[in-house]
Formats: structure tokens, C-alpha cells, sequence
């Protein structure tokens, strides 16, 4: 009767919280552990290539990745010299990124990647404001995410092998 | 005249200070079982590793934080409320033998004295509510005096029925009666009673499924709205000492008090008490909260008349008894 | 006192349910006549999100506005981008391989879930208190959530709005580590998810609090323009994925979960039905993705690469909160002339007004919480 069945609800939605208690928590006591960050992360900095055997940077001011940008957080001016272009002044306002790599897909060079480590927070604006040299010195401190401009762009060709 | 005073005032003075300790603890306690039902950690980082540090922390902050009072309110009334609930919750332990062996005040009456003082409650939160000068804590109040008022019936006969049975309403003759067999394991009228007990202790001290007036999602924070700083953490703190006395009576007069199955001692009180709170902890995590109208309807047309019967026979049972 | 005018209306106590509040599910501001603790009389205020996507739209090219799009319904991101792509497909007659097909109903059915595990957490919080037995309930199904986050950044990078589509394909590949994670989310999703339906729904307090609430009859509901579980709850059998089926999923059996009463009670009953059916789904679409490649256009090497011919189209797509659809007006260049999105929460909220009046209070929280508003979604 009714009296039995609210007795039964009573009791399986008691010892179900009960039953918890013996399980382990699952927070991660940051900064004693830390998370496992896979490899395509991107949510963290950017920074700029340079070639790994001349030493000269990748990046040739084409200004694909500042058309491209939704929420238009780049900043490019260039200069020719030596028969290539070069990025005289090249900035990104990290606080209005959306983390979509649009910036990242569209780089013919491979030149702005992101890496895989987190921003950390900071009480000064100008933390967050990168500019050509901290984001030349990000790519040679942090470890990169997978994804690069020419990696993506091949693997969208069509008439591809598949690739199980 | 000096040592009088102090003869007077010493018993005071060592209850309010470990009942202020023990129930500060009280809510590091909640927190933790807490956080153990919820799957998380609980205070952790003050006081490194259990966060047993954490509720002074918290009393710091809450004395150091701005006490402020709203312009249009009564600032008398609105100063009055958290004072006058602590008194009287405070009060009420002159009646309990907590700390020492015999309680305070010794009566003969002190069962109905307790309640009785217990039951003054209801002014200061009604007091703090209407004085705030807002209107979510005009709601929450009202409902909250029709609720209180409400359940004082069941909480009072539930605790006659074990009354009856022993002949008497004083602590001492309860206790020395229990010394061969609790009353929660009579036959029949033992768990109905403190079924009853159980569920009108919830009612009394707000406790999920019974607080629609007090955490609320509805109404923001209920009579507590407008307060910050020192008359907050009173608020705070008055409900778990009112609600640490209920959890007292219930160890002393269904639990046995002093008398254990091993051992006898003043401190299976605080035991048994502790014990019964975290049954109470249990409930509150687990379960949704009612509505007013719902309340209200299962408080008078099933929970009274059940009380009542229950009365009835209890009185019954004693005549046979008392008949043979 | 100085300005208490809405006192002045005679019997009639004037609350206000602010913007801010812990139970309206976002920013909504709500005027209650009381009389005692019945409702008399409301007057809602909305437009507090209000962002002007829209307008935005009249700027950005075709290939700049899907992770824009993604955060206007943001509980289950790709189903806005979802609609958007395959609105401008439509115009430009792409055709998009069956594999990028397979990988976007996946995504955006393991959202589906996610998005009802949060409505039922929340509503958990409405009826039992921040500090209380509601708090477990949003404990629970916080935790459960997080699995399917972790699956979703190690597809793509980012927990949530993962600006997974493209126009002509999906952005990422699914390779095999990526597929044994999601058989172990389905193994240990299912149980759970049988397990919190189970109990939910049979817990007494419960039931006495959603039971015979906020019903919305079969002649209101057709009349209303809502749509999704809310109108399934009555009993009408509507739903985009069965009478309009867009990529594929016509190859796969789900049933669709319709309720009696259309009381609250029926319309979280439906949701967590839903999960598990989309959980089937999944688990058709992981024992057979097909080979191919996951594009069928140029890779985006510029930002105006899509120009569509002229001429508009509308299409429309199953969120987990109704039907949500996309105009699109071109006029042959790289930017669209106008585009409209046509909001289900939005017409979902209007119901609003016929449901409340004559209720508790505490009743009014219950409603509000089993209509399900996303307020980026009604103020875009």
C-alpha cells in the first residue's frame, strides 16, 4: 500500500547518497596534482615559429590569419626585404580569443601554432597582450598542441586515404 | 559578594564556551559528511590536510565584515532579533545535564520547561523578519511562524508519550528509569514516538524537507536577507545550538542518556547526541523540500490525529499496568 | 517612504523576481502580483542578453560565423553551427560525405545529453535548495557530465564549443584511441543514467511537487508555437529528426518518448528518456563509422571562400530544446544579406504567461524550471 511504498523511496534514495560516501572523491587538489592535458588542447597561449635549421622565423606577414579571425585580435604591419616578407610588428590581444584555430588552419608556413599550456592568471593587463617577442619565446619554452596549419589543411583535401 | 558571583557565574561561563567550541565544530562536521555524500573534498586547505582550522576562519571573517543596516528599517528590532534568539537558545541548556552531573536547574517540571522555553523563539526570528523592511523577508517569516507554531503540537505530545509511560516529567526520573531497557525499544509506542519526535524536530529546527523558509531558492535567504557581519554568524549559530538542544533531549529520553550497553557516563550524552545530529545530516542531503500548503496539510490531517491516538494508548497501557 | 508607487495597486502585494536570482535560469526579470501566496498577475522583462547576433551577421563572412553562431544556445553548441551549415549547404548544393555526416550527428547527440544532464541538475536545485538534497542531485549529474567533456577534448581541444563543423565537412578525425574512450563513456553511461531516471522518478517528494503543475493542454500547446519536449509532454508527436530527417539520421531506430498529462512531472520524465535514447544512437554510430575523407571542398586557405549563389533558404534542426532554425538571405557575395534565427526557447518562454497566473510561488519555480529556457538563446 502507499505507506510501504513511500517507506521504499525513503530508504533506496537515502542509502544511494549513503553509497557514496565510500566512493573517492573526485576533485584534483590543484597545485599538488595536475590534469592530464591531451594533445590537441587549445586553450592556452600562441607562439611563433621559427625554422628549425637557419634559425630565421616562419612567419611571412601574409595577413591570412588577421582576415580571418572572428572576433579580430591581430595586429600585423609588414616590411620587405631580402626578397620575402617580414612581420615588423605582430600583436594579439589574448583576452578576446574564442579558441577557434581558424588563425592556426589558415597559415601557409605553419607559423603561428598554439601551445599546450594554460594562461595563467595575472593582476596587469599586459599579461595577456602578446607581442611579436613573447610569443617567439613562448614557442621555444612550451610544448606544442598537434594541430598546424599544413596537418589540417591536408587532412581536409578530399580523395584522401582513409585513415583508421 | 565577589565570591558569590563567582560561585554563580563559573557553571555559566564552562557551558557557553564548550557549547560555542562544540557547535562551531558542528558545522565543520555538516561540511564534510557533506562533501563525502556529494563526491568532493570539504575544507581542505586550512589547516591543511582536514581543513579543521576552516570555522575560525570563518568567525574572523565574519567578525571583521561591515555590519550593515538597511535605512528604512527599525534599527532597534533589527539589532534585537539575532540577540534574543541566542539568549534563549543558549537558556535552554540550564535545563540539560550537559557538562555537569546534575543539570542547573533542577526541577521537577523540566521537560515542559524546556519546551517551553524553546518555544520563545519564534518572536526574535518574527522580530528580525518584519523589522528588515523587505518583502522576501515578510514571505519567508510568515510562513515560517504558521510552521513553528504548527508542529509545537506534535513535538509536545510525542515526547508525553514516553512521559506517561514513565510516571514523570524530570530528567532524573527518565534516566534512572532507562537503566534496564531504552525507550525506543518498547513494543510498539517507543518507535511510533519517535517517529513523531523525529519528524517534528525536523520542523522545529528547519531542517530540509521541512527549511521553505530559510535556504531558499524562491525567496533568496528568507529573514536573513538584509544580514551581515556578527548578526549573521549569531543567526548562524543559534540554529545549531537550538538544533544540538533538540538533538540532547531526543539521546536523553529515547537513547537512554548515561546508560550505554557497555559502559555509563556523562559523556554517552554528547555521543549519543552527536550520533542522532548526523542522522539528521544524512536526511538533509538526501532529500527535496515540500511545499507550504503540503506542510501543513500532513501536519493536521495525518501527523495530530496519529499523535493523539498514540496518547490514548499510552494512557491505556499505563491504566492496565498500574490496574495488575 | 520615497518611492514605493507599486505598493499603491490596492490588495495586491508587488515582488520582484530580478534579474539576478538564484532560479530563473539566467537573466529574466519577473514581476509577481501576490495575494497571500497565490499569483495574481505577472509582467515578464526580457532582452537583459540581448548581443545583437544578428546584426554581427551582416559583418562577418560565411567561413567567420560558425564559432560566433556556437555561442548562442550555449548549452549544446554545435547544434547552432549544425543548423547554420547545413542552411548554406542548401544553397550552394554541396553534397557532404557520409563519414563527416556520421561524425556530426555523434557530437551532437553526446551534447544532447549533456544539455539535459544540466536542466535536470538545475531543476534539482530549484526544488530542494542550494543546501540540501537539490545540491546532491546537481552534484551527480555535474559529475556524470564531465565524462562526456573529457571524450569531447580529446576529439577536438576544447571541452564545449569546439567549432567542430566547417562548411562541407567536420573539422577533426576520429581515430581509433578516440573510439575505444567513447565505448568505455557508453559503458559506464548507461547504468547510471537507467539508474538516475529510476530514481528520480519514483521519489515520493518529488512526484507531490511536479505532479499536476504547470499542465499545458493539446489545444495550448498547438496553438503556442512551441516546440521540443515541452509540446511532446501533451502528447503531440513532433519532432524534426522523424518528420524532417536531415543527414542521416534515417539509418538509425530510436523511438521518440511522448508524455500524457503535460504536467512538469512528464516533461523531465521525457528528457531523461531522451538520454537514453541518444545513447542508442551513439552506440549505432560507433560500431560503423564509414571510410572516406571528412571534407568534400577546398581547405579553407582564405576567409572568403564560400560564395553562394543568390537566393534564400531555411532549415531547421532538433536541439534539445525544440526546433531551431536558420533564414539565410545571399546576395552573391562573401558576406549574407540578412539571417534570421528563429529561437525555440524564445517562442517556448511565451508560455509563460498562461501557466503562472493562480499558482504558488513555489509553484512559479517549478514551471519555470521544467520549460528549460536558455536565455542566450532567447536574447541572442
Amino acid at each position: 500500500m502507499k505507506l510501504i511504498r513511500i517507506l521504499k523511496n525513503i530508504y533506496r534514495n537515502l542509502f544511494f547518497t549513503l553509497g557514496n560516501i565510500t566512493k573517492p572523491a573526485v576533485t584534483i587538489k590543484y597545485p599538488e596534482e595536475r590534469r592530464v592535458f591531451p594533445d590537441k588542447l587549445r586553450i592556452g597561449t600562441f607562439g611563433l615559429t621559427s625554422n628549425e635549421e637557419t634559425g630565421e622565423e616562419n612567419c611571412i606577414a601574409c595577413k591570412l590569419c588577421e582576415k580571418v579571425c572572428p572576433s579580430q585580435i591581430i595586429e600585423i604591419d609588414i616590411e620587405k626585404r631580402d626578397g620575402r616578407g617580414w612581420a615588423k610588428k605582430f600583436n594579439l590581444d589574448l583576452q578576446s580569443c574564442i579558441q577557434c584555430e581558424l588563425c592556426v588552419q589558415v597559415c601557409p608556413v605553419d607559423a603561428i601554432i598554439m601551445m599546450k599550456e594554460a594562461a595563467k592568471p595575472s593582476i596587469s593587463r599586459n599579461d595577456f597582450y602578446l607581442t611579436k617577442t613573447k610569443m617567439m619565446r613562448n614557442a621555444e619554452k612550451y610544448e606544442a598542441s598537434w594541430a598546424k596549419g599544413s596537418i589540417l589543411q591536408e587532412s581536409h583535401t578530399p580523395n584522401l586515404e582513409d585513415k583508421k | 559578594m565577589l565570591d558569590s558571583f563567582i560561585i554563580f557565574a563559573t557553571p555559566i561561563f564552562k557551558t557557553i564556551s564548550i557549547l560555542i567550541l562544540i557547535v562551531a565544530y558542528l558545522v565543520w562536521l555538516e561540511r564534510k559528511v557533506a562533501a563525502k555524500m556529494q563526491s568532493r573534498v570539504g575544507p581542505y586547505n586550512v589547516g591543511y590536510p582536514h581543513g579543521w582550522l576552516q570555522p575560525l576562519a570563518d568567525a574572523l571573517k565574519l567578525m571583521t565584515k561591515d555590519d550593515a543596516i538597511p535605512k528604512n528599517s527599525d534599527s532597534l528590532l533589527f539589532n534585537f532579533g539575532p540577540i534574543w534568539i541566542m539568549v534563549v537558545s543558549l537558556a535552554s541548556f540550564a535545563l540539560l545535564p550537559f557538562y555537569f552531573e546534575n543539570p542547573m536547574l533542577n526541577v521537577d517540571l523540566s521537560l515542559m520547561l524546556f519546551i517551553a522555553i524553546s518555544s520563545l523563539i519564534i518572536i526574535g526570528i518574527f522580530v528580525a523578519g518584519w523589522s528588515s523592511n523587505n518583502k522576501y523577508a515578510l514571505i519567508s517569516v510568515l510562513r515560517m511562524t504558521a510552521q513553528i507554531i504548527s508542529y509545537e503540537i506534535p513535538l509536545i505530545i510525542s515526547l508525553l508519550i514516553p512521559c506517561i509511560l514513565i510516571g514523570s516529567l524530570s530528567f532524573g526520573e527518565i534516566i534512572r528509569f532507562q537503566e534496564d531497557v531504552w525507550i525506543i525499544f518498547y513494543p510498539v509506542l517507543g518507535q511510533i514516538s519517535f517517529i513523531i519526535f523525529m519528524i517534528s524536530a525536523l520542523a522545529e529546527g528547519n531542517r530540509i524537507p521541512f527549511d521553505l523558509s530559510e535556504a531558499e531558492s524562491e525567496l533568496i535567504s528568507g529573514y536573513t536577507t538584509e544580514y551581515s557581519g556578527i548578526n549573521f554568524a549569531l543567526f548562524y549559530l543559534a540554529e545549531y545550538v537550538h538544533l544540538f538542544g533538540i538533538c540532547i533531549l531526543g539521546s536523553i529520553i529515547f537513547f537512554g542518556g548515561p546508560n550505554g550497553p557497555i559502559f555509563s557516563g556523562n559523556i554517552l550524552i554528547v555521543i549519543k547526541a552527536l550520533l542522532f545530529f548526523t542522522l539528521i545530516l544524512f536526511i538533509r542531503w538526501s532529500f527535496f523540500r515540500i511545499r507550504i500548503d503540503q506542510l501543513l496539510k500532513f501536519n493536521w490531517i495525518k501527523l495530530i490525529p496519529l499523535s493523539f491516538t498514540g496518547l490514548l494508548l499510552a494512557c491505556l497501557v499505563k491504566y492496565y499496568m498500574d490496574f495488575n | 517612504m520615497e518611492d514605493r508607487i507599486i505598493e499603491r495597486d490596492f490588495g495586491d502585494l508587488a515582488v520582484n523576481m530580478g534579474p539576478q536570482h538564484p532560479s530563473t535560469h539566467g537573466v529574466f526579470r519577473l514581476k509577481l502580483y501576490l495575494q497571500g501566496e497565490r499569483i495574481n498577475k505577472i509582467e515578464s522583462f526580457l532582452g537583459y542578453l540581448h548581443r545583437g547576433v544578428e546584426k554581427l551577421s551582416e559583418k562577418l563572412t560565411y567561413d567567420q560565423l560558425p564559432p560566433v553562431l556556437e555561442r548562442d544556445d550555449y548549452l549544446s553548441p554545435t547544434s547552432n553551427s549544425l543548423g547554420f551549415i547545413n542552411a548554406v549547404e542548401k544553397i550552394c548544393e554541396i553534397e557532404v560525405s557520409r563519414k563527416s555526416s556520421y561524425i556530426r550527428v555523434l557530437v551532437a547527440e553526446l551534447q544532447r545529453i549533456s544539455s539535459h544532464l544540466v536542466a535536470l541538475g538545475t531543476y534539482g536545485l530549484d526544488l530542494g535548495g542550494a543546501l540540501g538534497g537539490g545540491a546532491s542531485l546537481f552534484l551527480y549529474c555535474f559529475r556524470e557530465r564531465e565524462k562526456i567533456l573529457d571524450v569531447m577534448e580529446d576529439l577536438t581541444g576544447t571541452r564545449f564549443h569546439t567549432n567542430m563543423n566547417q562548411i562541407g565537412g567536420v573539422r577533426y578525425d576520429v581515430k581509433t584511441e578516440s573510439i575505444n574512450k567513447i565505448k568505455k563513456l557508453i559503458k559506464e553511461l548507461k547504468p547510471v543514467l537507467e539508474d538516475y531516471a529510476n530514481m528520480v522518478s519514483k521519489d515520493e517528494i518529488f512526484m507531490k511537487r511536479t505532479k499536476n503543475i504547470g499542465i499545458i493542454s493539446k489545444k495550448l500547446a498547438e496553438e503556442s508555437g512551441g516546440s521540443g519536449p515541452i509540446v511532446r509532454g501533451s502528447g503531440i508527436n513532433f519532432d524534426v529528426r522523424k518528420n524532417k530527417p536531415y543527414e542521416c539520421y534515417s539509418e538509425f531506430d530510436f523511438n521518440i518518448p511522448l508524455g500524457i498529462n503535460g504536467d512538469a512531472y512528464d516533461r523531465t520524465i521525457i528528457r531523461m528518456q531522451e538520454n537514453i535514447e541518444s545513447l542508442k544512437i551513439v552506440e549505432q554510430i560507433i560500431q560503423g563509422i564509414p571510410s572516406g575523407d571528412i571534407h568534400s571542398r577546398k581547405p579553407l586557405k582564405s576567409p572568403k571562400l564560400t560564395r553562394p549563389p543568390k537566393g534564400s533558404s531555411y532549415f531547421s534542426i532538433e536541439s534539445p530544446r525544440g526546433e531551431l532554425g536558420f533564414f539565410i538571405v545571399s546576395d552573391g557575395t562573401a558576406i549574407p544579406y540578412r539571417m534570421k534565427i528563429r529561437a525555440p526557447s524564445f517562442s517556448n518562454l511565451s508560455l509563460v504567461e498562461k501557466l503562472l497566473p493562480g499558482t504558488f510561488i513555489a509553484d512559479s519555480v517549478a514551471i519555470l524550471g521544467s520549460l528549460d529556457p536558455v536565455f542566450g538563446d532567447v536574447d541572442r
